[in-house]
């Protein structure tokens, strides 16, 4: 696979056809060997998951960690709150939804302009990039209050002010993995594959739409990876802080502040949701876009 | 190379599609929010005149959306009188720091009479100097006031240590006697403890909360101190009823057929203050209050108390535990992490509609410390 790539990338049209072919059988191979080990995977950790929900639901899990059904509310009551409120829940899913990927698309994309403007100029870009880092250190509790001042005459109401500040908190966090991975999408190519671009003598722009765009293809997913977790929970925390009273996460806070433990655990569940759904629906992105093109 | 290219394109494309859904998505949840806040157009100048009455300001801020309040359960009272004047009952976060006032955000704000609206008409260090020029719309006057700081515990615990809790009633209401009598020394005392704000600020919010603490909704004064007035608290129960949204449908059940015996039990107060400082043998002589806020003379009873030996003299060893932010005093209590707590009526409600078994044994405050604070033009 290693050679597929670079072939398909640089070489005639043949070998790039028998290279794709070749991976094809590898792939099948792999496919029939993995299948019994695949439904294992997934059985384990569900049967588990089934163990701890029955552990759960007659209190035996409450006489293990020394609870009540108070602060840890049983998953039927849980369920129960999650379906009487569907309409309350949407809302604030929705709103949590598009804080988080409207804030990891802007993120995304100004990461990958700020990898590509890196890459251009080389001399500063790298160590730029090793300062960008550090925004990763600045902590969402401290930036959230901040924005929420900065955003405040953006617009007249709260409403659109608190969910551009909430965003914008996204955006800062996704930014930065982004930026990183782009650039090292860019600048981490194959061995010889500069050398040969160079060799015929093509130009900046086409080294970099045919050699270092589709480079960092992968890498974009493995920023995804860690912008997507954490852009959920960038959304949820900076809804503690926000003008506007929506969102799952300050539903969590207002309901732990009131002592309603299982509405809390209800939106906790709903959180936990929206995050495995997110990072699904990027696996199965990924997996159809990088289709036999992930060569490590 | 051609594969490549449709790929990206496939990648580009389905990113476009994603945000424009999105952006669809964006719009249809603003619009229905956005409505109700920039809806009526109102007021004549930017701010309000002295003769305008409460229910004029509450209708014109409601319907710019320019009322603030803190949330986390204190926003019931405000939910009330917007309802009362016939306003959706919806507010704006309001932070801890009185900013949003000061630059207009919010046209209404929230404001405890012994805190923020000292800060935001004094001129002392972190105040907002504003002086007369604002004026305010009280709770109590309004007929929707909630009572609000009290001593509470869990049920189990009362029954348990009968005379604990009486000890340190007792102990308790000499020091809030004592801090409602010399409001100056009380103040400094809580400064000397810790202090989260200026000791000017210390000694105006001592004046304010005695007179908290001594009159009550009506606007009569009150000797009993910690008396647990059934009117008072019935309408608290009244309102929590109306405006205490709960997601939980077992908890909204339980909190609508809440009766005053659900929340409070009047004899530990009336026995100890019979006692004359005689308890015989304290179940537990080691005990912890949980505040609901930093230390300030918002507690200064308990301070006093402490200060003064007052729980030394009755055998307690009482430890002051400050809240802060998120600090759940309900929890706190229920979890048996401390002894007492100091909480909201409101608070205590909604805990024991959520499933805590929690007790009021004393109300401090005999009235409402909320007000809605507006500029004057």
């Amino acid at each position: 696979m290693e050679n597929g790539y670079l072939n398909t990338e640089a070489g005639p049209l043949k070998i790039n056809a028998a290279g794709e072919v070749s991976t094809k059988k590898a792939r099948a191979r792999k496919k029939a060997g993995l299948n019994k080990d695949a439904v294992m995977t997934v059985l384990y950790p569900v049967l588990f998951g089934i163990l701890v929900l029955v552990l759960w639901q007659t209190q035996v899990l409450h006489k293990i960690l020394g609870t009540d059904t108070f602060t840890l509310p049983l998953p039927g009551r849980i369920i129960n709150i999650i379906f009487e409120n569907v309409p309350a829940i949407l809302k604030n899913v929705q709103a949590t939804v598009i804080v988080a990927v409207g804030g990891l698309l802007l993120g995304s994309v100004l990461g990958y302009f700020l990898g590509i403007v890196a890459m251009a100029f080389p001399k500063w870009g790298s160590g730029g990039i090793s300062i960008a880092s550090a925004f990763t250190a600045v902590p969402i509790v401290a930036i959230a209050p901040i924005l929420n001042n900065l955003t405040k005459d953006l617009s007249d109401d709260p409403h659109i002010r608190s969910m551009l500040a909430k965003t914008l908190v996204v955006m800062i966090t996704c930014t930065v993995s982004m930026s990183i991975n782009a650039y090292r999408g860019f600048t981490e190519l194959k061995p010889f594959s500069l050398d040969l671009m160079k060799s015929y003598a093509a130009s900046k722009t086409t080294i970099f739409l045919k050699l270092r765009v589709p480079n960092s293809l992968p890498y974009i997913f493995t920023a995804l990876r860690v912008s997507v977790p954490a852009s959920i929970i960038s959304a949820l925390v900076s809804e503690y802080f926000a003008e506007f009273i929506i969102g799952v996460g300050r539903q969590i806070r207002e309901s732990i502040v009131l002592a309603q433990y299982a509405t809390a655990w209800a939106y906790i569940l709903v959180a936990c949701a929206i995050g495995i759904l997110m990072y699904a629906i990027l696996l199965i992105a990924e997996g159809v876009i990088l289709k036999g093109r992930r060569h490590r | 190379m051609k594969k490549r290219i449709a790929k990206l394109l496939a990648v580009i494309m389905i990113i476009a599609m994603v945000s424009t859904s999105l952006a669809a998505c964006g719009k249809s949840a603003d619009t229905p929010a956005s409505t109700p806040a920039a809806s009526t157009p109102g007021s004549t100048g930017k701010y309000y005149d002295k003769s305008t009455s409460a229910e004029s300001i509450v209708k014109d801020a409601a319907s710019k959306g320019k009322v603030g309040n803190w949330g986390l359960g204190n926003e019931y009272e405000v939910q009330a009188l917007l309802a009362k004047y016939g306003q959706p009952i919806t507010f704006l976060s309001q932070a801890f720091d009185m900013d949003g006032f000061d630059n207009d955000t919010i046209l209404l704000a929230s404001a405890m009479t012994y805190n923020e609206l000292g800060l935001v008409k004094n001129s002392y260090e972190g105040g907002y100097k504003y002086g007369d020029k604002v004026g305010i719309i009280d709770m109590n006057d309004e007929g929707v006031a909630m009572l609000e700081d009290n001593i509470f515990c869990t049920r189990e615990f009362a029954e348990k240590n009968p005379n604990t809790v009486k000890a340190f009633l007792y102990a308790s209401m000499k020091g809030w006697e004592d801090a409602c009598n010399n409001p100056e020394e009380a103040a400094k005392i809580v400064f000397e403890y810790g202090s989260s704000v200026s000791s000017e600020h210390q000694a105006y919010m001592a004046s304010e909360v005695k007179k908290l603490v001594e009159t009550d909704t009506s606007g009569a004064s009150v000797k009993d101190y910690g008396n647990m007035d059934d009117k008072a608290l019935q309408q608290t129960l009244d309102l929590a009823k109306k405006y205490i949204q709960l997601s939980d449908p077992a908890a909204a059940s339980k909190l609508q057929s809440m009766t005053l015996d659900d929340i409070r039990d009047v004899s530990y107060l009336k026995e100890a203050m019979a006692s004359g400082g005689k308890f015989g043998d304290l179940e537990k002589t080691s005990v912890s209050i949980q505040l609901k806020w930093l230390p300030q003379a918002q507690f200064m009873g308990y301070y006093v108390a402490l200060k003064k030996g007052y729980y030394k003299d009755v055998g307690l060893d009482v430890t002051i535990i400050p809240g802060g932010g998120d600090i759940g005093e309900t929890t706190a209590v229920y979890t048996g992490q401390v002894d007492f707590g100091v909480t909201w009526v409101s608070n205590l409600i909604a805990a024991n509609a959520g499933g805590m078994d929690l007790l009021e044994i004393a109300q401090v405050y005999q009235r409402s410390g909320l007000v809605l604070v507006y500029k004057l033009n």
